[in-house]
């Protein structure tokens, strides 16, 4: 068993899911969270994800005036973040790269924030209403 | 390649990006968690919280970097009193970028 951890933007969500059912492993849990890459959360274009609120594009330039100088040079640091969706899924050994495979061929874009998959082992399941284990637990 | 995640205080959330960053991590991913640990919460005068928001911060990094990695978190997190959070380190099998559709970081 496998668990595969993908991180990947927000409108493409549905998508996701749709592909993911269509391959016959649709349990999948979803999360909220803010993520960045090496790019340090840095959005230069709005067609990254048109969702994203302004405080989160940081391609406006402020003139540089005396006072945006020291409106720059005064404010502390702050790390950014961009807001992305998480998905875990736990499947068997063999399916791990054709899921994969699809995930990455839905989420391309070719553009910086398309998302990271990570896979990791997971050692038991089970399944609470039954009390099925492992392999039967996620089937 | 290793998974660290580490559940911090959300005030100090800045500062470990932030230290991060400079030492040359920059990607993470952060989301907010509630939980408890030994202490069954925090009892404030008749009040108790059982569950106290904390950041649970995710990072996958190369084998070499973990120690690293482990030690910047550890540093700006702790404050010395109960409730600075913990550090858990997992195998990671596989990565891949998406962008790419490479298995690289």
């Amino acid at each position: 068993m496998k668990e595969i951890t993908a991180i990947i933007r927000r409108d493409k969500l549905h998508e996701t899911k749709k592909v993911l059912d269509e391959l016959g492993y649709p349990s999948v849990s979803i999360q909220s969270v803010d993520g960045r890459g090496k790019q340090r959360g840095a959005v230069c274009d709005n067609d990254l994800d048109p969702e994203l609120p302004d405080k989160y594009c940081t391609s406006v330039k402020l003139t540089p005036t005396p006072s945006t100088y020291a409106l720059e040079h005064t404010l502390p640091k702050v790390a950014l973040f961009v807001p992305k969706r998480m998905l875990t899924m736990v499947v068997p050994d063999d399916v791990v790269s054709k899921l994969v495979k699809s995930i990455i061929k839905v989420n391309r874009t070719g553009k910086t924030g398309d998302g990271k998959i990570f896979i990791s082992p997971v050692e038991s399941a089970l399944r609470v209403r039954t009390g099925e284990k492992d392999g039967e637990a996620i089937a | 390649m290793k998974m660290i995640r580490a559940f911090i205080r959300p005030e100090k959330e800045q500062e470990v990006v932030l230290a991060l960053e400079g030492s040359g991590f920059p990607s993470l991913t952060k989301m907010p968690v509630f939980g408890r640990g030994k202490q069954k919460g925090l009892q404030v005068g008749p009040v108790h919280y059982d569950e106290l928001p904390k950041t649970l911060i995710m990072m996958v990094v190369d084998d070499k970097d973990v120690a690293k990695v482990i030690g910047i978190i550890n540093d700006k997190a702790r404050t010395g009193f109960i409730g600075d959070g913990k550090i858990f380190t997992s195998p990671v099998d596989g990565v891949y970028t998406v962008r790419t559709g490479e298995a690289a970081l």
